[in-house]
């Protein structure tokens, strides 16, 4: 495929440490069209050998408002059924420049191992020093052996080490979209970490008529409902919690949005120090992005202050576990002490809801919105590689839209008829 | 002597079409100590033009036999002292040599520096061109930016620098500088020059642009170099000297590019040289041994430009020699390396001497060690000094090794072009 890729996907066998590269070929891309439509094709490729496949949207990275996702599908050990958990912050965009537009890790290592991924280059290496490290200090190290601080990690702490099903892929130091215990798989293949950097670049079919559409799109965004949303206490009001932005606000510092997301989605908030601070600060590991607004509700409904589940999500995110499975868990035992739930992460198990009964993480869950409709938004979301939560909330980015900006960023003829034939492909 | 040249700056896939009665130019770029990034500016140039016949050259090349088989040598910007003292007396006879047997000397900015007349240690070994260098004070103006790029001393005296970035330049309109009667041209510290009667004024700064950045006053910026010389042609022997104030090799700057290609053919020796070419038989690389060692070559250029990116976040710089070195310089060694990877992985062959391709990659992975250390060392606060001496010598190494065999590939990859 010459547009909006690099035309690669990576086969990487961690047993025989063999990475074998592959064309993404054109025929793919008109009956997948992209995202998860090929990671699932992907994956059922490679069924037998228990895979985890990356993967990036076709509109991924590009000026389409909310391009920031990517996608790794996989056998969810929590809930058994092949599942996609979403890739945000800069990791989606990172993965899409890498190189790579998908890669199939199969088979386990003899040995700890990372994968470090840039400019069209898989390598596998020995990560015996990081095994053991948590998160934070995996991300840390990694960075500082490789050189630079943009690296992208999506890594496993003690949870997926051990093999927890509640263990999660985080995304550097942060918790992410994953609720369906893929930190386990991780751990399972004794892959410590993959270090993403994308530096490349990706051409355009027809650049002027993209970039005007896409403007297009920011300008009716601009005027729409999203427009001056920001930060997590959002989400929450769109799910009747609307108090919690007084819960949270004394420790919130700023908000975030994952790559071109018109809507921040994520929270940082101030642990240690004062939240009002604009300077540098001088604490060691200032504060804590909040990127889930599950556990958050849930933790507050136990009578917790928003720094203790704060807390609790930064001691889960180090630990590499999956801060609404912890939060839930709690709520079941009544764990209300934050040491004690802290103190419980090593010897927490499911069954968990928070993995949800859907192929989709649960992760983008706003408002009350019909299942069906939730189903096929989060498909288009995963195909085209919109961030599933900004894509909830937008109803700007229509189907008919995203495939027109898809045939001009591609030079192909994407059609509706091929995008609901993927769709019940992915949701059937 | 040449009538007008043909041919053009913009992007070649072929070696320069070589019309009857010329000759495919065997051209030397000095690369050694004291030579700055902006060799690869020549380099840019060159490939584009299709002259594919490129030697590296360092101090102890120029010393030695280096320059009997070129026809031209071009000498980038830099640091003049470390140039001339590099060279040696040895590499002022090599040039003597050189240039009156009819060969041609481009010096650009430091290069251009280097052959005028000077009484200073080194640089008085070096007295090829009787002009004076207009910029040159005993008494320092007040810098009004960048001071640390500002001046350099000489001597008892001081080379200030009034203006950096692109200035306008006026031809004189004759043969070979007539295609275009101005133009722009960056500076970055070269020469306005004042010429002596032998010598042949074919460009003068002619004025300022928007670009332009005023170090001093603006009225004695232009009282310095406005009206001088800012590229002289000057006969030797047999041969010539050009020398150019602003960079017109500058990749950016295709009219300028185009001029200096013009002017480079136009005093052109006709005779080839009748040295044969000492160094090994080439080997050709193919196949899958080609591929494996690109992708050898890509997986530490790659290693290297991710430190590179992540060191030009932090506000560092060294001062090595007479030059500044900032942290975006590192990819300009780089990059010019990582696109041309690209290029040769189409023509899935190399053309290298024996043992090039372990040096190269020793050279490759040495450089990535060097960076993380720079990067390592500079988020803990340590100096990096040593370490960037060092990394920026390997990475200039790294550079040649690697366009020495593309050019080599290139070369061969159209033998019929080549005498």
């Amino acid at each position: 495929m010459e547009y909006l890729a690099s035309n690669k996907i990576a086969i990487i066998d961690l047993a025989t440490r063999d990475i074998i590269e592959e064309e993404l070929e054109d025929d793919l891309v008109l009956e997948k069209i992209g995202g998860v439509g090929i990671t699932k094709s992907l994956y059922d490729r490679f069924a037998d050998e228990n895979p985890i496949v990356l993967g990036t949207g076709l509109l991924t990275g590009s000026l389409v408002p909310g391009s920031a996702l990517s996608v790794i599908t996989a056998k969810s050990p929590s809930t058994g059924r092949v599942s996609h958990v979403p890739l945000t912050l800069d990791a989606g965009m990172e993965l899409k420049y890498s190189g790579f537009d998908y890669m199939v890790i199969k088979g386990a290592a003899d040995k700890p191992v990372y994968l470090w991924v840039h400019d069209g280059i898989a390598d596998l290496n020995d990560a015996e020093d990081l095994w053991g490290k948590d998160v934070w200090a995996a991300t840390d190290r990694i960075r500082d052996l490789m050189g630079d601080d943009l690296i992208q990690v999506l890594g496993i702490g003690e949870a997926g080490e051990k093999g927890s099903d509640l263990a999660q892929i985080s995304i550097n130091y942060w918790q992410s979209g994953d609720r369906m215990g893929f930190g386990s798989l991780f751990g399972k293949k004794r892959l410590k970490l993959i270090a993403i950097r994308g530096m490349g670049l990706l051409e355009i079919a027809e650049p002027e008529e993209f970039v005007e559409h896409c403007a297009g799109l920011l300008s009716a965004l601009k005027s729409g409902k999203t427009s001056g949303m920001k930060g997590i206490a959002t989400m929450a009001a769109a799910m009747g919690e609307a108090d919690i932005e007084g819960w949270l606000k004394p420790l919130t510092h700023k908000h975030m949005a994952c790559f071109n997301t018109p809507v921040p989605t994520n929270t940082f908030v101030f642990l240690d120090e004062d939240p009002a601070l604009l300077k540098e600060t001088s604490v060691a590991e200032p504060g804590f992005l909040l990127t889930d607004i599950s556990p958050l509700l849930t933790l507050k409904r136990l009578g917790l202050t928003a720094a203790d589940a704060c807390r609790i999500l930064k001691a889960c995110a180090k630990y590499g576990m999956d801060g609404a499975a912890v939060a839930e868990l709690s709520e079941k035992t009544g764990l209300k002490d934050p040491e004690a739930i802290k103190g419980s992460l090593p010897n927490l198990k499911g069954p968990v809801s928070s993995s949800g009964n859907a192929v989709f993480s649960p992760w983008a869950a706003v408002g009350n919105q019909e299942p069906k409709t939730w189903m096929r938004r989060e498909a288009v979301a995963y195909i085209f590689g919109l961030h599933p939560i900004f894509a909830l909330m937008a109803p700007e980015l229509t189907e008919e839209k995203l495939l027109e900006i898809s045939s001009l960023g591609t030079g192909l003829e994407l059609t509706s008829e091929t995008l609901d034939e993927v769709i019940a492909d992915i949701t059937g | 002597m040449l009538a007008s040249c043909a041919v053009s700056v913009m992007n070649n896939n072929e070696p320069c079409k070589v019309r009857e009665g010329r000759r495919y130019p065997r051209i030397g770029i000095y690369t050694g100590k004291g030579a700055s990034h902006s060799w690869l500016w020549f380099v840019e140039v060159f490939d584009r033009i299709g002259f594919f016949d490129i030697a590296f050259l360092t101090e102890t090349h120029i010393r030695g036999q280096g320059l009997d088989r070129c026809d031209v040598l071009a000498m980038s910007g830099g640091d003049t002292f470390a140039i001339a003292k590099a060279l040696g007396p040895e590499g002022a006879d090599s040039l003597t040599r050189f240039i009156t047997h009819g060969g041609l000397y481009i010096g650009s900015c430091a290069g251009a520096y280097l052959p005028l007349h000077s009484s200073k240690e080194h640089l008085n070994l070096f007295n090829f061109v009787p002009a004076k260098i207009a910029n040159l004070t005993r008494t320092l103006p007040e810098p009004q930016r960048l001071r640390e790029k500002f001046c350099t001393a000489y001597g008892c005296s001081f080379i200030f620098h009034p203006v950096r970035e692109a200035v306008r330049v006026g031809t004189n309109g004759f043969p070979p500088f007539k295609q275009a009667p101005s133009l722009n041209a960056p500076l970055y510290g070269g020469p306005p020059m004042i010429a002596g009667d032998s010598a042949q004024v074919l460009a003068v700064y002619s004025g300022f642009t928007e670009k332009t950045v005023f170090l001093v006053d603006e009225q004695l910026a232009a009282d310095t170099v406005l009206g001088k010389a800012a590229v002289i042609r000057q006969k030797m022997g047999r041969g010539h000297l050009h020398l150019y104030g602003p960079h017109f090799e500058h990749p950016r700057f295709t009219m300028a590019n185009q001029l200096l290609a013009d002017a480079m053919l136009w005093d052109l020796r006709r005779d080839p040289v009748q040295v044969g070419d000492n160094t090994s038989d080439p080997v050709l690389l193919s196949g899958e041994d080609c591929r494996n060692l690109l992708r050898d070559i890509k997986r530490e250029m790659s290693n290297s430009r991710v430190v590179a990116v992540g060191l030009e976040t932090l506000p560092v710089q060294w001062k090595i020699g007479n030059k500044v070195y900032e942290t975006a310089k590192i990819r300009e060694f780089i990059e010019p390396v990582w696109q041309r990877i690209r290029r040769i992985e189409k023509l899935n062959q190399l053309i290298l001497l024996p043992g090039q391709a372990s040096r190269l990659l020793q050279a490759a992975s040495k450089t990535t060690r060097l960076l993380r250390k720079v990067k390592g060392d500079t988020n803990r606060g340590v100096d990096t000094l040593p370490a960037a001496r060092n990394m920026f010598e390997a990475l200039n190494l790294l550079s040649t090794l690697f366009l020495d065999i593309y050019f080599r590939t290139r070369l061969n990859s159209f033998p019929q072009t080549h005498p």
